[in-house]
């Protein structure tokens, strides 16, 4: 899968979890930039994400992910273990 | 105050020990007392003696911690307001207590209609940190709490009743924190839970973490426990339920006490996260706001002491000085094995709601026991008391929920969402749990559909975002029960949210 493909379903989960579009995702954006991103969102994201993608995130990268680019580049790996 | 005393000893001895990490940058006992003294400073040469309850915006830095110290040892109260709650509900907190003087680090602070002391650009020091001679009955802080009908209730809190939960604590052989602790402090200063994330570890001269606006909360506090080795958890369960898919990921033997409290702690997830942390005590805490945070715990070992209620630990025994008492309709104290409302005696109770004599007469009564009148306090939680004299928790009475910790009033909410709507329709909101055994708000809406935006707009500026419904459902026909009521069990089932 893609970058882009990649990057097209998150952001699918982000405005279903989110219900709005108001973003525009890219590798720097953080939580700070999208309105409804905060701890709790946060959760439904990467559960759905999980899902979606058929992947189960570790702690260890969970932990350390800060910007929509740690994400993508969590799902990247997630799915080439896969 | 001894337990003012004891801080001012804790501070000194403890100088060259780091006190606070936020956001990575440590700061030491040495530094705190700097701060305690410039703001020390300020207090006493811009507030009047008079003036005894300063407002405090809850910034996640060392002035504010360090602002609820100098306080104290001035005998004056904190009302703490949270800068992301709407301005409205805490300009209206600060009108409830009369308040004149706030204390903000902020760079620019937006209390304009009130004198503003800005704690991040003082220079003056206090000359030392000997507590003032004062009344035990003077207030040490005030926390607002939701109410029922859009005002937010005011829980006044003693020096005294501080003093007492100190005493309790102390008495407890099975926790004793010392300097060499790693505490975690996840909680905002409006929520009484804090009270004892800071006010332990300061006693103890143990270092606090703290949990950095913007960050994502429940990895950043595994995060914290890993990298910093914490050794001392205080927390309410959502956290615990939310971590829980990645458990098996989880073995943290640095940590060695687990307090839980703010909500229900379910003996399933109390095992496995037990199995994450094999060197830790856990307890389970019981105590409302008004009761000064802690009334009592049950020491939950996952071999030996597992007592639950329909998969609820239980909360164990009053600590001490602390009274429990399960009652009927009437106030009237029910047989062993049978359920009733909790109510708590002892030197924690709060003096009553503030300015609120109504909701005092129901909330608190008066019992003649042995020739002493015990007062006690309503919790509105429905408990039972074991053969073992081991209390169990089994529900509330009422429309309170709990959501991440925080006490919500259904109502609150409903009456917010009718305020603003221009149709005269029946809303109700509801506690939906989702597949992690979390709370969520949920508002049903009986009506066609139609664009709620405004109603939401009008609720972001009036309730903070644990209170703003997460869910909306349009339901033509409310279900009723047999004798007239919403049914709300069978309006939950519209709110198909796993």
């Amino acid at each position: 899968m893609s970058r882009k493909d990649i990057l097209t379903k998150v952001n699918k989960v982000f405005s279903s979890v989110l219900e709005h579009n108001n973003f525009e995702l890219t590798n720097t954006t953080t939580a700070d930039d999208v309105d409804g991103w905060e701890s709790i969102t946060h959760m439904m994201i990467i559960t759905e994400i999980e899902k979606a993608f058929s992947i189960k995130f570790k702690l260890m990268d969970l932990m350390n992910m800060n910007s929509v680019g740690d994400l993508l580049n969590t799902i990247e790996s997630e799915l080439l273990i896969n | 105050m001894r337990f003012i005393k004891n801080i001012q000893n804790s501070i000194k001895h403890n100088s060259s020990r780091n006190v606070l990490c936020i956001n990575n940058t440590y700061f030491t006992y040495k530094d705190f007392e700097i701060e305690v003294k410039k703001i020390r400073y300020a207090i006493v040469n811009t507030i009047e003696t008079s003036e005894k309850l300063i407002g405090l915006v809850t910034n996640d830095d060392i002035q504010t911690y360090a602002s609820i110290i100098a306080l104290w040892l001035e005998g004056k109260a904190y009302v703490p307001v949270n800068p992301d709650t709407p301005l409205d509900r805490n300009y209206y907190i600060f009108e409830l207590t009369k308040t004149k003087y706030v204390i903000d680090s902020t760079k620019e602070s937006i209390y304009k209609d009130y004198k503003v002391i800005n704690s991040s650009t003082l220079q003056d020091l206090y000359q030392d940190l000997n507590p003032k001679d004062f009344s035990g009955d003077n207030l040490a802080y005030i926390l607002f709490t939701s109410g029922t009908t859009g005002v937010p209730k005011g829980v006044p809190i003693t020096f005294n009743n501080v003093e007492a939960l100190v005493d309790a604590i102390d008495a407890e052989p099975e926790f004793n924190l010392n300097n060499e602790d790693r505490c975690l402090q996840m909680f905002e200063l409006t929520f009484d839970f804090s009270i004892v994330t800071y006010l332990f570890p300061l006693l103890a001269g143990s270092c606090m973490y703290t949990i950095p606006k913007g960050t994502m909360k429940y990895f950043y506090i595994f995060k914290l426990i890993k990298e910093k080795k914490l050794t001392v958890l205080t927390m309410v369960p959502s956290i615990i339920n939310y971590l829980r898919p990645y458990f098996p990921e989880i073995n943290e033997p640095s940590v060695r006490y687990c307090s839980f409290g703010g909500g229900a702690l379910h003996s399933d997830i109390a095992k496995e996260w037990s199995d994450c942390l094999p060197n830790c005590k856990i307890f389970n805490y019981y105590g409302p706001t008004e009761f000064t945070v802690y009334s009592g715990f049950y020491p939950y070992q996952k071999e030996t002491h597992t007592k639950a209620y329909n998969g609820i630990i239980a909360i164990g025994t009053p600590q001490k000085h602390t009274l429990y008492l399960i009652v009927n309709e009437n106030n009237e104290e029910v047989p062993i094995g049978e359920t009733g409302e909790l109510c708590l005696g002892g030197p924690q109770i709060t003096p009553g709601y503030w300015e609120n004599e109504e909701r005092n007469k129901q909330s608190f009564f008066i019992r003649n026991e042995n020739g002493k009148k015990i007062r006690y306090y309503k919790t509105g939680d429905l408990c039972i008391k074991d053969k073992d004299n081991d209390f169990l928790y089994v529900g509330r009475a009422d429309f309170q929920v709990k959501i991440r910790g925080y006490r919500v009033e259904l109502s609150e909410i409903e009456f917010h969402a009718k305020t603003k709507s221009e149709k005269k329709i029946n809303m109700v909101a509801l506690d939906i749990y989702n597949e992690l055994g979390n709370a969520e708000l949920g508002l049903a809406i009986e009506s066609d559909t139609f664009d709620t935006s405004d109603i939401f707009e009008y609720m972001k500026t009036k309730m903070p975002s644990y209170m703003i419904p997460m869910h909306v459902r349009f339901i033509k026909e409310f279900p009723h029960s047999i004798n007239g009521k919403i049914d709300r069990k069978e309006l939950k089932k519209h709110f198909d949210i796993n």
